[in-house]
């Protein structure tokens, strides 16, 4: 098989892409639609294809890029097994969410923009996932902010909307400039781009420079995939269509900064420093994302705050050295999040529009094919035991006890209780939405029925995910860890696993258990400070805007006003001014009496005989 | 040369005074263009006189050169007046002040 249908990865969307935004205004709906899921679902195909090119590593050069002074950039891809499982993923579920949103979006206006937009995405995901060098992971990197921002503001005619999207492509840019300084680092001290080469030569890499290096790219990965301290565009987000959220917030471009770090960890494995700091960072966001999410009354948002929550937990696998467990929870997430997100969608529609929980209710009776699907996804999120996001989560958790350190010991006890509150704030979902009688006014939407049957295929892969992963202590193989090429995880004593099996279930049964009594039968919640503290999520927004954009905003007063104002437009129309000044008296010169021009001359003509007479004179 | 070059000279400065007096001071544009050709015959009167003066041909080549051209230039110059007069029904300069600043 000639390995340059690989490309074909990418160019099915990119032109699918291109075409729809250049054409699709002119098109009928169905074909605009038709061809962004065929661009798709063909990228699918040729991924299935090319599987078997993953198991060595496929590295497939199109043509060279960038060449000048060493700099050696080509567009060039490799297809190893952690790129392969990521792209199957990433095509696999936009697939599915390129036909739901072909539902959802039928009565859109803009449909044309909106498939462009979702393609041009896959096309700079798969970019990033397939690129063989960095740069072109920046560009495919740059190119996911460039469509999530056009995606949030999609409805741009509301502000929110296009303040939301503003404000996820600034804050994910301070992420990037930190990885763009990784790069140029990077490159500066190896003379290459290339990320095989980069992982093979990082042992040359002087210690001391390694946990900068890493910490910059951390904090690449932060921004992009809404971690501590970054986190905050996450939630504002849900302000875009649902598809997108399902596809671009929960399942693929977050966890680009966990397959970032998963890509470099040859190279990131090397700072102990670096890998405790990404283990804190995503276990301290689990735990603040998770807090969050109890409070929220948003669907989307809620389930925004557990997509962060999740990534944390990502975070913490790669931290604690576990890139296995971070893959395995990053695909079964990125199948029962999109699942949760469709639903939500589908719920917002049964809802008549409606967003906030505390206004639904009941609709269970509505739709029950849709309350089973979405109790999966539920109980995947939650960690319900032998569900997929279970063993994906006991999988990190058992990483973090395993290399237990003091520490890391900590970070372990912040997970487990996370895995509490995950399971305490999906079962509130859960009880608010289906539970209860119904609380809201307005009447239900029609369902279209792709919202429903794109379902099942996700709610499939999320609840048996483990099995990809499913460690010897239940009779499985690691399968997916022995595809990465991952070490298998250090054998512990019998009676440890069971208990930190027994006491995740315990946690999982501790969320459950108040969740149900509280909110089964909800009725109204009380308001309380507390709980508006968690809603607005700790308050970061505020606390940003008083550390960093009010004396940001006052400097760019002070530079307009002293800079710009005072000082380059002072001299400009000063200047301006001065001449103009000075032309009012000139320009009574110019009478347009032709006698007065002319005495000009014979005054003129006076001086200079004058002159001529006095020199001869003299 | 019977006369004088020194008097041909100051007459051809006075002739030449009195018409650009008559240009500058006058506002009818007719008046202004008798300054003009008086301006031109003092010119071509001192051009006879240096010609006379220095025995040399040349001068009074030019000034026939002149009255040729001088004459075909007030037959330009009064079509223009008569367009001038047609367009505003005066010939006053100050009512052609279009080029004030």
């Amino acid at each position: 098989m000639d390995s340059r249908l690989l490309f074909l990865l990418i160019l099915l969307p990119l032109t699918g892409g291109v075409f729809n935004a250049c054409f699709g205004c002119r098109l009928p709906r169905a074909l605009v639609a038709l061809l962004a899921i065929g661009a798709i679902v063909g990228s699918f195909g040729v991924t299935l294809l090319c599987w078997p090119l993953a198991a060595e590593g496929t590295q497939v050069t199109l043509f060279t890029w960038l060449a000048s002074a060493g700099l050696k950039a080509d567009i060039g891809l490799f297809f190893d097994p952690l790129a392969a499982t990521m792209t199957l993923m990433v095509t696999g579920v936009a697939s599915l969410i390129h036909i739901y949103a072909a539902g959802y979006m039928e009565h859109e206006e803009d449909q044309a923009r909106f498939f462009a937009l979702l393609n041009l995405f896959v096309c700079a995901m798969l970019c990033i996932i397939l690129a063989d060098n960095l740069l072109l992971l920046f560009l495919g990197w740059e190119g996911v902010g460039v469509c999530s921002y056009g995606l949030i503001g999609f409805w741009y005619a509301k502000s929110e909307n296009a303040l939301a999207g503003r404000k996820a492509f600034i804050v994910t840019r301070i992420g990037d400039l930190f990885f763009t300084i990784a790069l140029l680092w990077l490159f500066s001290l190896l003379g290459t781009v290339n990320i095989a080469e980069i992982n093979q030569r990082a042992t040359e890499l002087d210690p001391v420079l390694l946990t900068p290096l890493v910490l910059l790219l951390l904090g690449g990965a932060c921004g992009k995939s809404a971690q501590f301290p970054l986190m905050t565009w996450l939630p504002d987000a849900m302000a875009g269509p649902t598809p997108v959220s399902a596809l671009i917030h929960a399942a693929t471009m977050v966890t680009a900064g966990v397959y970032l770090l998963c890509r470099l960890f040859p190279l990131v494995s090397l700072s102990a420093t670096g890998m405790a700091v990404i283990a804190a960072v995503g276990a301290l966001t689990a735990l603040y994302a998770a807090s969050c999410a109890v409070a929220q009354r948003e669907i989307k948002r809620v389930l925004a705050y557990s997509t962060m929550s999740q990534i944390g937990y990502m975070f913490l696998a790669v931290g604690v050295g576990s890139v296995a467990a971070a893959i395995d929870h990053l695909l079964v997430h990125a199948f029962f999040k999109a699942l949760l997100f469709m639903g939500a969608g589908a719920l917002i529609h049964l809802a008549g529009g409606e967003n906030d929980i505390y206004k639904m209710g009941g609709l269970k009776q509505k739709s029950p094919l849709l309350f089973w699907l979405f109790l999966i996804g539920i109980l995947c999120l939650a960690g319900a035991p032998l569900s997929g996001g279970f063993f994906s989560m006991a999988a990190i958790v058992f990483a973090a006890f395993t290399r237990g350190d003091g520490f890391l010991a900590c970070l372990w006890g912040i997970g487990v209780f996370t895995a509490g509150l995950t399971s305490f704030y999906s079962f509130r979902l859960l009880y608010l939405v289906f539970f209860g009688s119904y609380r809201g006014k307005k009447t239900a939407h029609r369902l279209s029925p792709l919202l429903i049957w794109t379902l099942p295929p996700l709610a499939l892969f999320g609840l048996f995910g483990g099995l990809f992963n499913l460690p010897h202590f239940y009779g499985g193989h690691e399968l997916l860890g022995a595809w990465l090429g991952s070490t298998p995880a250090k054998e512990l004593p019998l009676v440890t696993e069971l208990g930190l099996l027994v006491l995740m279930s315990l946690f999982f049964v501790a969320g459950w258990l108040p969740a149900h009594l509280l909110y089964r039968n909800f009725e109204v919640e009380a308001e309380s400070s507390w709980r508006r503290f968690l809603l607005q999520g700790w308050r970061f927004d505020a606390l940003y805007e008083w550390l960093v954009l009010r004396p940001y905003r006052f400097t760019a007063r002070f530079c307009f006003i002293a800079g710009d104002k005072g000082l380059i437009d002072g001299v400009v129309e000063g200047l301006g001014r001065t001449l103009l000044h000075w032309g009012g008296y000139m320009r009574q010169l110019a009478t347009g009496q032709l006698s007065f021009y002319l005495q000009g001359f014979a005054w003129g003509l006076l001086l200079m005989v004058g002159w001529l007479l006095l020199k001869a004179v003299v | 040369m019977i006369v004088p070059f020194e008097h041909l000279l100051v007459l051809a400065s006075l002739l030449f005074f009195l018409g650009l007096m008559a240009v500058l001071v006058r506002r009818n544009l007719i008046m202004i263009l008798i300054g003009v050709e008086i301006m031109l015959n003092a010119a071509g009167l001192v051009l006879v006189g240096a010609s006379a003066l220095w025995q040399q041909v040349d001068g009074q080549v030019l000034v026939i050169f002149l009255m040729a051209l001088t004459s075909a230039e007030v037959s330009i110059s009064l079509a223009m007046v008569v367009y001038l007069n047609h367009r505003k029904q005066t010939v006053d300069v100050r009512a052609f002040n279009e080029l004030r600043g």
